[in-house]
C-alpha cells in the first residue's frame, strides 16, 4: 500500500497494564492508538490491527492509563511561588520533582530558610518564602524573633498561604521603612509595641511588597514561572489546567503565547479573564474576548470570563446568609455589587460569554443564582454552562436550583483536609462544615462537578482532590460529613471529564475516546484497585499530551 | 530584583470611596483636569470612564494617560500594589495620589497604607453618597453593612446628587451614623476640593510662623483655622489621646511638634484619623506649630486650645511660662 510507512510512522499504539478510559461504553482497554495527536482507537491490541500498519509502545506495559487529569481551578501564580523557598505545614512537590517535607514547627521553617540564606550570594538581596500557615500552629504566632535568626542583615520575608498576611525580619521592617510608630492595624505587635513582623491585608504588607518590588505577583507571570507551572501541573499527571484570573494586558497574552505554545510545555492552558465591576471593565472584557478568541490554539485558550462575588471563608470575607459566622465575625465582603451582579452577568451572558463566578460563601452564591436566573429569563441560552467556582457552602435548595438553571459547579474538595478543623470549630460550625464541599448533593441533584486545588492556596494535585471527596478527612483526622462522601470512580470522572465539562471541553479531553485529544495521565498504580483511603498515594508516572509523552523524574 | 525607586517626602494620599454611580468617576475627572492645582497621580478602576478635555491629553496607553496638566491618570486592573508601586516611582513624583476604591470595597483597608508606607502619607478617605439611592440602600439587607462599613471610613461624606434628590432625613441619618465626618451635600461632585484635602493646613503651616503663644484664627468664607504656637515639648502620649478624641468640628490638622519621643514630630489628623509619628529627614521650618481647620463657626479653637495645653509636658510648660 502506497505510503503505508509514513502512516505507519504517524500511527502509535500504547500498550499498558490498564486503561480507565472513563468512557462507561468502554470503561477498559489495554491499548489506544494515537495518530496526530489525537485517540485513534482504544481497545485490544487486536482490535488496533484493523487501523494499518503502527508501532507499538510497550513503555506503559506495566502501569495504568488515565485520562490527562484536569484541574479546573488554579492559578498560574503557583509556578511562580517555587523561585521561592516553600515553609508550608505540608508536603509539597515542587517543579524538580522534589517533595519538600511539610514543616511542623517554626524551628523547621527557620532551619529551611537559613539553608536557603546560605546559598545566596548577594548579601542584600531579599530571602523570599511562601506557604506559612498559622492556623496550623494554635495561638502561636511567628515573629521576627524568629527570623531574624535567618538573618540578622538579609531582608527576610514570608508570605502566607492565605496570600493575605507576610512575617518579615527585622532587616525586612527596616528595609521596608516599618516601625513602632506605623500606626497600622495590620501591623501586629510584641508587647513592648515594637512591630512583631506579622503584617496583615495590603495596607501592611504594602511597604514590603514596594521594597521587594511585588515580586511575588511578578514572578507568576515571568517565563520562568509559567514554566515552572507547568512542571507542577505535569507531575500531578495533569495535562490541562485553568489560569484562573488573569487580566489579559497585550504583555500577559505574548508572555502566555510564548511560553505555553513552546512544543515542550506540557500542559493545556484555560485562561479566564478578571471581569472586575467597573461597567467599561465589564465591556473591555467582552473586547479582549473577542480580540484573544483568535489567537486560541490547542493549547492556550482564552475562552471565560471570572466574577469574583465575594472573599473567602477561612479569612471570613465570604458572604454567609443567616446565621452568619460560628464565632460571631461580622459577615463578610462583596467583591462585585450584589445589586449591580445581575446586570454584569445579563450584558455578559447576553453576549455569549461563559462565566466562572467565584462565590464561597451562600449568600453569594444565592445573589450569583438569582442573577444568572434572570440573565436566562432574558436571554435563554441552553448549554451555557455557567460554572460556580468554590461554591463551598451552598445547601442543598441552591443545587436544586443550579440543576434547574443548567449550572455546573467546580467544589473546593481540598478545603475539606486543609480548613475543615477550622470550620468545624470557627467559621461554619459543626452542621454547616459537615455540608461544605457537597459533592453527593451536587450528584445527588444532577448538577454537573468538578473539584479544585485553587492552586497555590493549596497544592495541585488532581488525585489529592478526588482523595479528599472520596474520604472527606480533615487534618487532624475528623471525618466531615460522610454524607457528602462520592465514590472513587466518580471522583475520577470530577477530575477528568466533570472539570472538562465545565470547561467547555469535554468533546475533546476528559476521556480516553476515539476522537479526543491524546491526553493521558500516567500512573504505577491502579487507582480503582487503591483502597479508597489510598487513593492520593497513586504513584504518577507522569504525562503523555498530544501523543508526546512528559515522564516526571526527567526535567 | 526590581527596586522602586525612593520617594522624596511623604505623598499626600486620599482614598475616594462610595458605590457605582455615587459620583467618584466625575470628581476623579475634576481632579484630573486640574482643579487641585497639583500634580496629581490618580489611580483608578474604571479607566474607559475618564473623561478629560482632550486638549490636555498629553500621552495615552494601554493603563496610563498623561495629562499636560502634571496629572496622571493609571488603571487599577487587578493590581492596585502593582499601580501604586508605578505612580510612586514616577519622576517627577506626583504631589498628590488618589486611589479609586472599588463600589463595595472598604476603602479603610485601602486608606491605611498611607499610614503604613513611608512614601505615603493619608490625607482622608473621601466617600462618595449617591443622594437618589442611599437611602433604599441603607434599607437592602445585602446592601447596608458595605455602605454603612464605607460611611464608618469617611473623613468626609460628599451627599452627591442633590439636585436630584431633596430630602435632608438622609443627610441627618448619616450624621448620626458618623458624627466625626464632615458631610458635604454636591450636585455633579461639585465641592470644594480644599474641603476634602488637608492642603489648606499644609500650606498654613507652612506659610505662618506665629511669634506668640495665642492662638490665631484666620476666617475664609466656609471654613476657619485656628494656629497654635508653643516651642517647648508635648507629651507623645498626651498628642495621641487628643489624636484619638478630638473635639467635634476639627476637619483638619496638622502640625510640627517636638515631644518627649523626638526633637520633630508631624502630627496629622483628618476627619477621623490621628497619627503622630516623629519627622524622617530633614526639614528647615522649627517644630513648634499646630493648625487646625474646620467649618466656618463651628470650630472649637478653645477646646482645642485647652487639649494642646494639657498636653505641654510639664517641665517644658515651666520653661515655657518663664518667657
Amino acid at each position: 500500500m502506497p505510503g503505508a510507512e509514513a502512516r505507519a510512522a504517524q500511527t502509535t499504539v500504547f500498550r499498558a497494564k490498564k486503561i480507565v478510559t472513563m468512557n462507561p461504553t468502554q470503561p477498559e482497554a489495554t491499548c489506544v492508538a494515537v495518530r496526530d495527536g489525537r485517540i485513534l482507537a482504544v481497545g485490544t491490541e487486536a482490535e488496533m490491527d484493523g487501523w494499518g500498519p503502527h508501532v507499538v509502545d510497550s513503555r506503559f506495559g506495566d502501569k495504568v492509563l488515565m485520562p490527562g487529569l484536569v484541574e479546573g481551578h488554579s492559578h498560574l501564580m503557583e509556578g511562580g511561588f517555587w523561585k521561592f523557598a516553600y515553609v508550608g505545614y505540608h508536603d509539597r512537590r515542587g517543579p524538580d520533582g522534589r517533595v519538600w517535607t511539610g514543616l511542623r514547627s517554626f524551628d523547621a521553617v527557620v532551619t529551611r530558610l537559613s539553608e536557603f540564606e546560605r546559598e545566596m550570594q548577594d548579601p542584600s538581596e531579599p530571602l523570599l518564602a511562601w506557604g506559612l500557615d498559622p492556623i496550623f500552629f494554635g495561638e502561636q504566632r511567628m515573629t521576627t524573633r524568629e527570623l531574624d535568626r535567618v538573618s540578622a542583615t538579609r531582608p527576610v520575608a514570608v508570605l502566607h498561604a492565605s496570600i493575605h498576611l507576610l512575617n518579615v525580619n527585622t532587616a525586612m521592617l527596616r528595609k521596608a521603612g516599618i516601625d513602632r510608630h506605623t500606626d497600622v492595624e495590620g501591623v501586629a505587635r510584641h508587647p513592648d509595641g515594637s512591630p512583631s513582623g506579622e503584617l496583615q491585608e495590603f495596607a501592611a504588607m504594602f511597604p514590603v511588597m514596594r521594597a521587594i518590588g511585588n515580586a511575588f505577583k511578578t514572578a507568576g507571570m515571568s517565563d520562568d514561572g509559567l514554566w515552572r507551572f507547568g512542571r507542577v501541573a505535569q507531575l500531578a499527571g495533569v495535562t490541562t489546567a485553568t489560569d484562573m484570573l488573569n487580566d489579559w494586558t497585550e504583555e500577559a497574552v505574548e508572555g502566555m503565547a510564548r511560553v505555553i505554545g513552546h512544543e515542550d510545555f506540557p500542559v493545556r492552558i484555560v485562561s479566564a479573564y478578571r471581569s472586575l465591576d467597573a461597567p467599561t471593565e465589564t465591556e473591555q472584557g467582552l473586547r479582549r474576548l473577542g480580540e484573544l478568541r483568535r489567537l486560541n490554539t490547542g493549547k492556550l485558550r482564552f475562552s471565560l470570563v471570572k466574577l469574583v462575588v465575594d472573599g473567602s471563608i477561612q479569612g471570613f470575607t465570604a458572604r454567609l446568609r443567616w446565621p452568619g459566622y460560628y464565632d460571631g465575625h461580622p459577615n463578610g465582603i462583596w467583591v462585585v455589587p450584589p445589586n449591580e451582579l445581575a446586570g454584569i452577568v445579563e450584558r455578559l451572558h447576553g453576549a455569549g460569554a461563559h462565566l466562572h463566578v467565584h462565590t464561597n460563601g451562600d449568600e453569594a452564591t444565592e445573589v450569583a443564582l438569582d442573577a444568572i436566573e434572570a440573565a436566562l429569563a432574558r436571554h435563554p441560552r441552553p448549554d451555557h454552562r455557567h460554572t460556580l467556582q468554590h461554591c463551598q457552602m451552598a445547601d442543598a435548595a441552591q443545587f436544586r436550583r443550579m440543576a434547574k438553571l443548567g449550572v455546573c459547579v467546580n467544589l473546593f474538595a481540598n478545603h475539606v483536609f486543609y480548613w475543615g478543623d477550622a470550620h468545624y470549630t470557627q467559621t461554619m460550625g459543626p452542621d454547616r462544615a459537615n455540608r461544605m464541599d457537597a459533592c453527593g448533593t451536587a450528584l445527588r441533584c444532577g448538577v454537573p462537578f468538578a473539584i479544585h486545588s485553587d492552586a497555590p492556596i493549596t497544592p495541585l494535585g488532581p488525585l489529592f482532590t478526588a482523595w479528599c471527596a472520596v474520604n472527606r478527612r480533615t487534618a487532624s483526622g475528623r471525618v466531615l460529613g460522610a454524607a457528602e462522601r462520592i465514590d472513587v470512580p466518580r471522583a475520577l470522572a470530577a477530575i477528568t471529564l466533570g472539570a472538562a465539562y465545565t470547561l467547555r471541553m469535554d468533546h475533546e479531553i476528559g476521556s480516553i475516546e476515539v476522537g479526543k485529544r491524546a491526553d493521558f495521565c500516567v500512573l504505577e498504580d491502579d487507582p480503582l484497585a487503591l483502597s479508597p483511603e489510598c487513593l492520593k498515594e497513586a504513584r504518577v508516572w507522569g504525562t503523555v499530551m498530544g501523543g508526546r509523552s512528559f515522564e516526571a523524574s526527567h526535567g | 530584583m526590581g527596586e522602586a525607586a525612593p520617594v522624596a517626602g511623604r505623598i499626600p494620599l486620599t482614598v475616594v470611596g462610595g458605590f457605582l454611580g455615587a459620583g467618584k468617576t466625575t470628581l476623579l475627572n475634576r481632579i484630573l483636569a486640574g482643579a487641585a492645582g497639583l500634580r496629581a497621580a490618580v489611580l483608578v478602576n474604571d479607566f474607559g470612564a475618564i473623561n478629560v478635555d482632550a486638549a490636555i491629553i498629553g500621552e495615552r496607553g494601554g493603563e496610563t494617560i498623561s495629562l499636560n496638566n502634571g496629572c496622571v491618570c493609571c488603571s487599577i486592573g487587578g493590581d492596585l500594589v502593582d499601580a501604586l508601586i508605578r505612580v510612586m516611582s514616577r519622576s517627577p513624583a506626583p504631589e498628590w495620589i488618589v486611589i479609586e476604591a472599588s463600589g463595595v470595597s472598604d476603602p479603610w483597608r485601602i486608606a491605611q497604607v498611607g499610614l503604613a508606607d513611608p512614601g505615603l502619607e493619608l490625607d482622608g478617605v473621601i466617600v462618595m453618597v449617591d443622594g437618589t439611592a442611599a437611602a433604599e440602600d441603607l434599607r437592602n439587607p445585602l446592601l447596608r453593612d458595605t455602605l454603612v462599613r464605607q460611611l464608618m471610613a469617611a473623613d468626609v461624606v460628599v451627599l452627591n446628587k442633590r439636585d436630584l434628590a431633596g430630602n435632608s432625613r438622609l443627610r441627618e441619618e448619616i450624621g448620626r451614623m458618623v458624627p466625626g465626618a464632615l458631610v458635604l451635600e454636591a450636585a455633579h461632585a461639585a465641592v470644594p476640593l480644599e474641603a476634602l484635602t488637608g492642603f489648606a493646613a499644609a500650606r498654613m503651616l507652612d506659610a505662618e510662623r506665629m511669634p506668640s503663644a495665642a492662638p490665631h484664627a484666620s476666617h475664609s468664607s466656609q471654613f476657619e483655622s485656628v494656629s497654635v504656637a508653643w516651642e517647648g515639648r508635648y507629651s507623645a502620649a498626651h498628642l495621641r489621646t487628643l489624636l484619638a478624641r478630638m473635639p467635634a468640628g476639627v476637619l483638619r490638622a496638622k502640625g510640627l511638634v517636638g515631644t518627649d519621643e523626638a526633637d520633630a514630630s508631624v502630627l496629622q489628623f483628618c476627619g477621623r484619623h490621628g497619627s503622630l509619628r516623629p519627622l524622617e529627614g530633614a526639614r528647615a521650618a522649627i517644630p513648634g506649630q499646630v493648625v487646625a481647620i474646620g467649618l466656618a463657626g463651628k470650630l472649637p479653637a478653645r477646646a482645642l486650645l485647652h487639649a494642646l495645653t494639657c498636653a505641654r509636658l510639664g517641665e517644658a510648660a515651666v520653661a515655657g511660662a518663664r518667657r
